[in-house]
C-alpha cells in the first residue's frame, strides 16, 4: 500500500499536480503512513526527479514552477503532521541579484528549485545593493543569505557583501552562497564565501548541507 | 608514468593519473552522449584525448592541413576592456594585420541589440571606415539580449517576477512579447549594417541565453534578414548545450525549441538562413579540463555530423572545455582548440 | 587560419557568404588562386601568392592594393559578390563587375 502511495506521490510531483499533491499526502497521512517516510520516499523523489529532468533539458521552468507549487502544498500538509522537533530541516534563505547586474533567469530558477525543496525563500530581486542584502536577511531571519552575479565586472558585489557581512558583526550568524555564470569554487574560497553553487541543482545540495553543517 | 598536469574547470591545476583522466572521459562522453542522445566517443578518440593530456608540451596545435578560421565576438571590446585607448578602427586593424584574425566584428561596447539600436547611426560611419581600410570579411556583432525587453530595462512585464508567483500563461505571452521587440530590433540594426553600411554579414552572439523565446527571436530574425538579403553572412553562436524552456512551448517551423541539443539546433539554425553555426558547450567548474573536454567533444561532434553550414565551435572563457578564467591558460586553450578542430571536424572556432 | 598573413581569410569568406563547409572552401579558394589547399596556411607562399595578385597582405608596400582596393580584387578573382564592394560601386556609379550582372 505505502509504495502505491509512494508511487503517487512521485507522479504528482512529476506532474506538477498540486490537487494530486495535496490528496496524496491527505490520504497518506489518513492511512497512517509515517509522515517523515512519506516525504522521502514520495515528494522528494519526484522533486529530485524533477530536478534532474530540468538539469537535462527534458523538463521546463514552467513546468519545474508547477512541480514546485505541488511540492510547497505537500511540505505544508506534511509537516503539520510532524511534531515540531522532529520538522523536516528546511530553512530561511535569501536571494537576490548583486547591484549592478539585472540578470535574474539563473535567480529565478534558483527561487523555483529551493521553493521546489522547500526552503523559505525570500527573492529580493535583481540590482540588490550589499546593504539591501543584509537588511533583508535581518528582517526575514535567513539562515543563509545567497548572491548571484552574471556578470565578471560585478562579480566584486559578491566580496563587498562579505566584508559589508564582517564589518557589521554579522558574518558569522549567516551562512553565505555565491552563484552565477562567471563564479566559481576559486572565487567563493578567495573572498570567504561559505559555499558556491555551480547551477540550482546543486544550489539545493550545497544549501541542505550549510543547514545541517 | 608519473601524474599529469593538468586543470579543473575553474583553471586550477591539478595532478591526475592517466587511469583518472581516462576514467573522466568515458565517464563525461558517456553522460553527454545520454543527454543529447548521441553517440558516445570510440575508443581511438578516448585514446587521441588521453594522448593530448599526457603530452607535456605547454602549446599543441592542429595538424598541417587541418587549420580552420576564426570568428570572434565582440571584437572591439576585448582590446578597449583591457583599458588601452583605442578606436574601433584601429582595433580591427590590429586583429587583421598584427594578429592574423581570418575574420573581424564591429561591435557596440553594450553588445545588445537594443542597445544598438539607439547607436545605429553612429555605427554606420564606423562600419563604413572599416570596410573601407580592412581586407578581411566583416561581421556587425551583438547580442539578442532579451532580458532587455522586460521590466526594469523594457516595455514588457518581467516573466522573472511571474513565474515564481505561478502566473505561467501570462509569463509566456510576456516572452512571445518579448520576442517580437527583439525581432525588430534584430532585423532593423542587421539590415542598416549590411544594406547601408557594407557589413558582409551579422553575428548573433550568446544566442538562447534567455531561453527558447530568445532563441525563437533569433531564428526569425535570420529568417527576415535572410529573406531580404540572400547575400548576407550569418553567424550564429549560441550560449549552451540546450536550449532552456522558459517558455517552454514555443516553436519555430513546427519544432518545440525548449531542450533542443546542438545537433538540432543547427538544423534549425539553416532553415533560417544562418551560414555559419557556433555550438556553445558550457564548463563545469568543479570537474577537471578532460571531463570537460570530452563531453563538448560529444555535444560538438554530433552537431558537425549533422550540419551542413560550417560550424565555428564557442571556444573561450568558460565555454568548449577551457576554463572559466578571465585569462585562459593556453595549455587549455590549445588543447581544446586542437581537439575540436580534428576530433570534430570543425570549420573554425 | 591566419588572416591575411595566408588565404584565412577568403576561405572565411567562402564560408560566411556561402555557406560553405572549410574543405569545399579551401579547394575552391586553391583553385582560384592555382596553389595547393596546403599552400593556403603557408605565409611564404600566400605572401608571395597575395602580392603577384595584388589582394593585399600584411607588409603593405606604396602603391599596392590596401582594404576596399584589395577586395575588389578579391572579389574578381573569387567570383563572389562582396558587399561593401558592390556599395562602393553604386556609390561612386562604377558598373558592376561583369561577374555579377
Amino acid at each position: 500500500m505505502s509504495e502505491k502511495i509512494f508511487k503517487e506521490a512521485i507522479e504528482a510531483i512529476l506532474k506538477g499536480d498540486t490537487d494530486k499533491a495535496t490528496d496524496v499526502a491527505k490520504r497518506g497521512l489518513d492511512e497512517g503512513l509515517n509522515p517523515i517516510e512519506l516525504m522521502d520516499k514520495g515528494f522528494i523523489q519526484g522533486i529530485n526527479q524533477v530536478g534532474d529532468l530540468f538539469e537535462t533539458g527534458r523538463l521546463f521552468l514552467p513546468q519545474l514552477v508547477y512541480s514546485a507549487m505541488a511540492m510547497e502544498k505537500a511540505t505544508e500538509i506534511i509537516n503539520a503532521a510532524i511534531p515540531e522537533e522532529k520538522a523536516l530541516v528546511t530553512g530561511k534563505v535569501v536571494v537576490g541579484t548583486v547591484e549592478g547586474d539585472v540578470h535574474d533567469i539563473g535567480k529565478t530558477i534558483v527561487v523555483s528549485l529551493f521553493k521546489a525543496n522547500g526552503f523559505e525563500v525570500l527573492d529580493i530581486g535583481r540590482d540588490v545593493p550589499v546593504e539591501r542584502f543584509i537588511d533583508q536577511a535581518e528582517k526575514f531571519g535567513a539562515h543563509i543569505i545567497g548572491s548571484s552575479t552574471l556578470l565578471t565586472t560585478t562579480m566584486a558585489m559578491q566580496k563587498q557583501l562579505e566584508q559589508e557581512l564582517k564589518k557589521a558583526g554579522l558574518r558569522e550568524k549567516y551562512k553565505t552562497i555565491v552563484g552565477g555564470a562567471p563564479v566559481t569554487q576559486r572565487w567563493a574560497d578567495r573572498i570567504g564565501a561559505d559555499a558556491y553553487a555551480q547551477d540550482a541543482g546543486d544550489g539545493v545540495k550545497k544549501v541542505k548541507l550549510l543547514l545541517t553543517a | 608514468m608519473g601524474k599529469i598536469l593538468t586543470r579543473m574547470g575553474d583553471g586550477s591545476r591539478v595532478e591526475m593519473t592517466a587511469a583518472e583522466i581516462q576514467q573522466d572521459l568515458e565517464a563525461a562522453a558517456q553522460d553527454a552522449a545520454e543527454r543529447a542522445n548521441v553517440p558516445s566517443l570510440t575508443d581511438d578518440e578516448i585514446k587521441y584525448l588521453l594522448d593530448l593530456y599526457k603530452c607535456k608540451d605547454r602549446v599543441v596545435g592542429v595538424e598541417e592541413g587541418k587549420e580552420c578560421c576564426l570568428t570572434y565576438d565582440n571584437m572591439t571590446s576585448k582590446i578597449k576592456r583591457a583599458h588601452i585607448p583605442i578606436s574601433k578602427i584601429q582595433q580591427l586593424l590590429l586583429f587583421e594585420r598584427g594578429l592574423g584574425a581570418d575574420t573581424l566584428e564591429l561591435a557596440h561596447i553594450d553588445y545588445s541589440f537594443k542597445q544598438c539600436k539607439h547607436v545605429v547611426q553612429y555605427e554606420k560611419p564606423n562600419m563604413e571606415q572599416a570596410v573601407l581600410q580592412t581586407i578581411a570579411p566583416i561581421f556587425y556583432g551583438s547580442m539578442p539580449n532579451l532580458g532587455l525587453y522586460s521590466v526594469p530595462d523594457g516595455p514588457v512585464a518581467n516573466p522573472g517576477d511571474m513565474l515564481p508567483l505561478g502566473k505561467i500563461e501570462e509569463s509566456k505571452e510576456a516572452f512571445e512579447q518579448m520576442a517580437e521587440y527583439a525581432i525588430k530590433d534584430m532585423v532593423y540594426v542587421g539590415s542598416e549594417l549590411y544594406e547601408k553600411a557594407g557589413a558582409d554579414g551579422i553575428n548573433f552572439d550568446t544566442t538562447a541565453a534567455a531561453g527558447d523565446a530568445e532563441f525563437y527571436a533569433a531564428l526569425k530574425a535570420a529568417e527576415i534578414l535572410h529573406d531580404k538579403y540572400p547575400d548576407m553572412g550569418i553567424e550564429m553562436g549560441m550560449s549552451g548545450e540546450f536550449i532552456l524552456g522558459l517558455h517552454s512551448e514555443i516553436e519555430y517551423n513546427g519544432v518545440r525549441l525548449a531542450g533542443l541539443y546542438p545537433q538540432d539546433q543547427v538544423k534549425l539554425a539553416e532553415q533560417a538562413g544562418v551560414t555559419i553555426f557556433g555550438p556553445a558547450i558550457n564548463i563545469g567548474t568543479n570537474e577537471s579540463l578532460p571531463w570537460n573536454l570530452a563531453r563538448s567533444i560529444v555535444f560538438t561532434k554530433a552537431c558537425s555530423e549533422a550540419a551542413e553550414i560550417p560550424i565555428h565551435a564557442n571556444l573561450g572563457m568558460g565555454v568548449g572545455g577551457v576554463p572559466l578564467t578571465l585569462t585562459p591558460p593556453l595549455d587549455a586553450l590549445s588543447r581544446a582548440s586542437k581537439a575540436h578542430v580534428e576530433l570534430c571536424r570543425l570549420d573554425g572556432l | 587560419m591566419g588572416g591575411i598573413r595566408t588565404a584565412g581569410d577568403l576561405v572565411a569568406r567562402l564560408q560566411l557568404n556561402r555557406g560553405m563547409r572549410i574543405d569545399a572552401a579551401k579547394k575552391y579558394v586553391a583553385e582560384k588562386l592555382g596553389v595547393s589547399v596546403l599552400d593556403l596556411s603557408d605565409t611564404v607562399v600566400m605572401s608571395e601568392v597575395r602580392e603577384e595578385l595584388d589582394i593585399g597582405r600584411v607588409n603593405e608596400t606604396p602603391a599596392v592594393a590596401k582594404g576596399i582596393d584589395a577586395k575588389f580584387r578579391i572579389a574578381e578573382l573569387l567570383d563572389l559578390a562582396i558587399n561593401c564592394v558592390n556599395m562602393f560601386k553604386e556609390r561612386v556609379g562604377i558598373r558592376a563587375y561583369q561577374s555579377f550582372d
